[in-house]
């Protein structure tokens, strides 16, 4: 699976998936979201049979950025039936982003 | 089993892809495991002008990502995994990962290094948004701007210099009453008349909307603490050598670099360190790149004497 690329309506239409959803709020402009893309890319191919992969332009959506509280890019959140389950800014590795996955993915399992 | 390589590269900076090229080229089977992505310290600068061959320059990212692109052309293997453990001593080595665990014949440390942050809230979304770590980079960008260096050392002095050739203001902010960079300096330093020093100073917050826009400071003989406005500020308080893993295996001087020489071999047979996580006087994408192949260079040799 692609990440995909989000706008608002597009995200609000994802918030109502049975699948968890991980956004990355990202910006143009920014020299480390650049950064994560390759790993991000990966993450989506890997877990696309269960998480849908996404990504939100916060210069293209300001209004759902302020929203969802984002005051760093990048910052990954992960939404569990629309709501905010956990978030995780500038991860350093891509090892950090399936820690970061797995274990709200494995917590989910366990209820 | 795991899957044994005749060379595994450790980071995906320029010395660890160039030899990956090298490798692939010489018909070794390479593995590069990078935790992130390729290109290193180079992936946040926007702009590189001191590697020859791009005359208008070029993004480091895109720099990282064609240098990938040229070893994988080879045949070169890319794994994005964070490595958690190595053992080196052994003939057969064996590297563990988040993605698995790796066995090769000769190994390449390539973890590059980083420069050492202030350690303030907001740091790192702020680098390139007026956070900087590097003048030589960055510089050109603060064309007729007010900036600050952070250091006492003599690439905090002489990034400072360096700016005030190209800033409208500069000022660098040291947390002691004396410089300590060389003597060679203080001519330069009385001479540049829009640079001025901040004594027995720390920055204790970083001002900033969509970007940078000042410092907090505090004069850490008097507590007494004041706003700085500035464009931009170059952090220079040293670097931090990405060896803690191999710590133990092989030998590390007490800043951190592994030692070894421009053959760049080890203490350790089959063991090689190229790049800025290298003991050596010039760290720059070029010189990394050179260690590369010269690393290749003594692994093939030493790979043809263990067979």
């Amino acid at each position: 699976m692609k990440v995909l690329d989000v706008n608002n309506s597009q995200f609000q239409a994802q918030m109502q998936q049975e699948k968890p959803v991980l956004v990355e709020f990202w910006a143009p402009w920014c020299g480390y979201c650049r950064r994560i893309g390759p790993a991000y890319d990966q993450v989506a191919q890997q877990y696309g049979q269960d998480v849908i992969v996404a990504k939100v332009n916060i210069d293209d959506e300001p209004a759902l950025a302020d929203r969802e509280g984002i005051e760093v890019v990048p910052t990954l959140v992960l939404y569990e039936k629309g709501q905010a389950a956990g978030s995780v800014v500038a991860p350093d590795s891509k090892a950090a982003i399936d820690t970061f996955l797995q274990s709200h993915l494995t917590k989910k399992g366990e209820d | 089993m795991a899957s044994l390589y005749d060379l595994i590269i450790i980071g995906g900076g320029p010395g660890g892809y160039t030899a990956a090229l090298y490798g692939a080229r010489s018909g070794m089977s390479v593995l590069v495991l990078e935790k992130l992505s390729a290109g290193g310290q180079m992936g946040l600068t926007t702009q590189i002008d001191n590697y020859p061959g791009f005359p208008e320059g070029i993004d480091g990212f895109s720099l990282g990502q064609q240098m990938q692109q040229s070893a994988e052309r080879f045949g070169a293997k890319t794994l994005l995994a964070e490595v958690t453990e190595v053992s080196l001593q052994t003939p057969i080595k064996e590297i563990t990962t988040s993605e698995g665990t790796f066995q090769a014949r000769a190994v390449i440390l390539a973890t590059g290094a980083t420069p050492r942050m202030l350690g303030l809230e907001g740091e790192q979304a702020l680098t390139g948004r007026g956070v900087n770590y590097c003048a030589a980079c960055d510089g050109m960008f603060y064309k007729g701007k007010s900036v600050a260096v952070v250091g006492g050392g003599n690439s905090a002095v002489a990034d400072a210099l360096l700016l005030s050739r190209v800033a409208e203001k500069v000022t660098l902010i040291h947390r002691r009453d004396s410089l300590r960079a060389s003597k060679i300096y203080e001519q330069p330093l009385k001479q540049a008349d829009n640079l001025s020093i901040r004594w027995n100073t720390t920055v204790s917050q970083l001002l900033h909307g969509d970007r940078l826009t000042g410092l907090a400071l505090q004069d850490v003989q008097t507590g007494e603490t004041s706003d700085l406005t500035c464009d931009g500020v170059f952090v220079s308080i040293g670097r931090s050598p990405a060896s803690s893993l191999f710590q133990g295996q092989v030998t590390i001087d007490q800043a951190g670099y592994i030692q070894a020489d421009e053959s760049t071999r080890t203490n350790l047979p089959g063991v090689f360190a190229v790049g800025d996580v290298r003991t050596k006087p010039l760290r720059q994408i070029v010189t990394a790149v050179a260690d590369g192949a010269v690393a290749v260079h003594y692994a093939e040799e030493f790979l043809a004497q263990s067979h």
